[in-house]
């Protein structure tokens, strides 16, 4: 599908494709996660993407961060030290875990881009004061966001881009819906790109294909095939090879619990109220991860709501080492849904590498057994 | 009918031959560079061990870490359902295994019929995996298959701290240059491999009985240490090594 192979060209080089948009005359701004509030940066005419780490060795970034912190941070430090990120005009830290705000702090110090901000959300989000307080931080944001792009950012601003948000959020959550219902009906690594493309690429261009491969993928028929459905779960997952590896495995993605996929677009922003305090609520409302608390069963609740939904067969648990809000979660998440029979797979990885014999080995026999 | 399992594994190639739920007999040799050579040399070697010839087998099922290269082969299955399917072919009672080789540890969990119902691996690293015992007998000009003898005679195991493989190769090479016992040494190794293996083990909540297989089931020594760690007795077969081939050579004659 010509519409799949844009995302697949536009994140094969992030680099190139950041020159083109700068050759639009367009500032980008830099995300590290999903709480990373994209909709205010679009409003204020800058180019929000998502940073993943280019897999480089780590050299420079030993320095600053030691083996212990996972891999995404130590890549994309290793990746704006050495000059791969050279393109970002600015950079906007969540307050999430705690190996993305030490990266901030010497991210700050480092000083390398014009912009920098430090989006100091909430950690428990089911209190009433902190949705006072979560509306609070982001017109502080909106603020800093204003001094950088030198103009206001109107309330006609912040609903033009959160029906862009919607839009694009609706269309990838219409093509894994459907992948659910006809799978196979696109491959993983697909998935994969296309999800991954639209948190890197010109959300104008993004909104415009998803439609088209939504309503393409609607009209095919079914595969044949009779894939065990697995849905995943864990932080990142930036890696094409290893949704084809489950593929080879005789698996078929159904769905996911990643930063990387349905965690970061599911849910719509509220358009008929205040922008802000609506856009506050759609953040407050998402499934969270486990850096944020939201009640002490949330998690395992939409876990075994998200593996029922989807018919899962299994569950595949894929972490990134050294990632401790994760591994905290992982054990509770497993109880639960073991509770309801259904069976899960541990899978730590690295980011810069991936033992591919090791987990297919790991995958082959999963889905033999579940 | 005579089924044929070929285990490609990461030290060693091993094939089994079996007949009507008997064991006809098996072979072992070092995989070396080639997977597919080791799997065509080790399956005639066990051929003409047997004295039958390729026309007499009906189906081959591959394993390890090798198994995809193995072309002749019908099909291929990982080596946890293989060595699942040997254990409960050379024993039905077992319900839990411990398989050490050369790259990749496991803790396999099955049910009464003998089917994989959890498992657990190392990661990447090599720590305790049959490598780690290769490297430290290399540091200590100890014969790998001398290693369970020396730390049977150990009168106070060294301990070693280290779980990375090149840090505890340098630990142990500190404690050459203290003059610690060799036995002693080996005895620390053996201990410490155990730990990781035994982790594994409590992760997937093992049940008795637990059968040992895998290339370093043949080492006393890491027998003894991982019964010791683990709180209750292992059973190993005469067959540990070449258990994979053997459960794949099963998997065959249900294909």
């Amino acid at each position: 599908m010509k519409e799949i192979k844009i995302f697949h060209d536009a994140t094969k080089d992030v680099s190139a494709f950041a020159d083109k948009i700068k050759a639009k005359q367009k500032k980008i701004v830099g995300t590290l996660c999903s709480y990373a509030p994209e909709e205010l940066i679009y409003a204020a005419g800058f180019h929000p993407m998502r940073l993943f780490s280019s897999k480089s060795d780590i050299i420079l970034a030993e320095q600053h961060l030691q083996t212990y912190c996972c891999s995404l941070v130590r890549g994309v430090l290793e990746d704006s030290l050495s000059g791969r990120l050279d393109f970002l005009d600015g950079t906007v830290f969540p307050h999430t875990c705690d190996s993305i705000q030490r990266l901030s702090d010497i991210w700050r110090m480092k000083g390398r881009y014009e912009f920098f901000a430090d989006v100091v959300l909430p950690v428990k989000l089911n209190t009433q004061s902190a949705k006072i307080y979560m509306v609070d931080v982001l017109t502080k944001f909106k603020k800093d966001l204003e001094i950088a792009a030198g103009r206001e950012i109107t309330d006609t601003d912040l609903r033009e881009s959160i029906k862009k948000f919607n839009l694009i959020r609706k269309n990838l959550s219409k093509i894994y819906a459907l992948q659910s219902q006809k799978p196979g009906i696109i491959k993983g690594a697909d998935l994969y790109t296309i999800v991954k493309g639209s948190m890197v690429m010109d959300r104008d261009e993004v909104a415009d294909l998803l439609p088209a491969i939504a309503a393409n993928i609607e009209k095919m028929d079914t595969p044949e095939q009779n894939g065990k459905r697995i849905v995943v779960s864990g932080s990142i997952c930036d890696s094409p090879d290893i949704y084809t590896a489950i593929e080879a495995a005789g698996g078929v993605i159904v769905g996911d619990d990643l930063c990387t996929g349905q965690r970061w677009f599911e849910g719509q922003i509220l358009e008929d109220e205040e922008p802000l305090t609506a856009i506050a609520t759609r953040y407050m409302d998402r499934i969270i991860c486990p850096a944020k608390h939201s009640s002490a069963t949330a998690r395992g609740e939409n876990m075994i709501s998200l593996a029922k939904k989807n018919k899962a067969d299994g569950v595949v648990f894929m972490l990134l080492k050294f990632c401790d809000p994760h591994a905290f979660d992982y054990p509770y998440l497993k109880e639960f849904l073991e509770k309801e029979n259904i069976k899960t797979l541990l899978i730590e990885m690295d980011d810069q590498q991936q033992n591919l014999g090791q987990l297919s080995t790991r995958f082959e026999t999963f889905i033999h057994y579940i | 009918m005579i089924y044929a399992g070929i285990d490609i594994g990461s030290s060693t190639a091993k094939a089994a031959l079996i007949k009507k739920n008997r064991l006809l007999g098996t072979h072992v040799i070092p995989t070396g560079y080639n997977p597919l050579n080791a799997g065509i040399t080790v399956f005639e070697a066990v051929l003409e061990k047997v004295g039958v010839s390729k026309i007499d087998i009906t189906a081959i099922v591959s394993t390890g870490y090798g198994r995809a290269s193995v072309n002749f082969a019908d099909t291929a299955m990982t080596e946890i359902i293989c060595h699942g399917t040997g254990a409960h072919f050379m024993n039905p009672d077992i319900r839990g295994i411990i398989d050490v080789g050369g790259q990749d540890s496991k803790a396999i969990l099955l049910d009464k019929n003998g089917q994989v119902e959890n498992f657990a691996m190392n990661d990447k690293c090599a720590a305790g995996t049959g490598r780690f015992i290769e490297v430290m007998a290399n540091a200590l000009e100890v014969e790998l298959d001398q290693m369970g003898d020396f730390s049977l005679k150990a009168d106070k195991p060294s301990k070693i701290s280290s779980i990375c493989t090149v840090f505890a190769e340098s630990e142990v090479i500190s404690m050459i240059a203290g003059l610690q016992k060799r036995e002693n040494i080996i005895a620390g190794i053996h201990e410490s491999a155990a730990a990781r293996v035994a982790i594994l083990a409590f992760k997937i909540n093992i049940k008795e009985p637990v059968m040992m297989t895998g290339g370093v089931a043949k080492n006393k020594g890491m027998i003894t240490a991982l019964e010791k760690r683990l709180g209750f007795e292992l059973i190993v077969g005469d067959f540990a090594q070449e258990n994979g081939a053997i459960g794949a050579a099963v998997l065959a004659s249900r294909l």
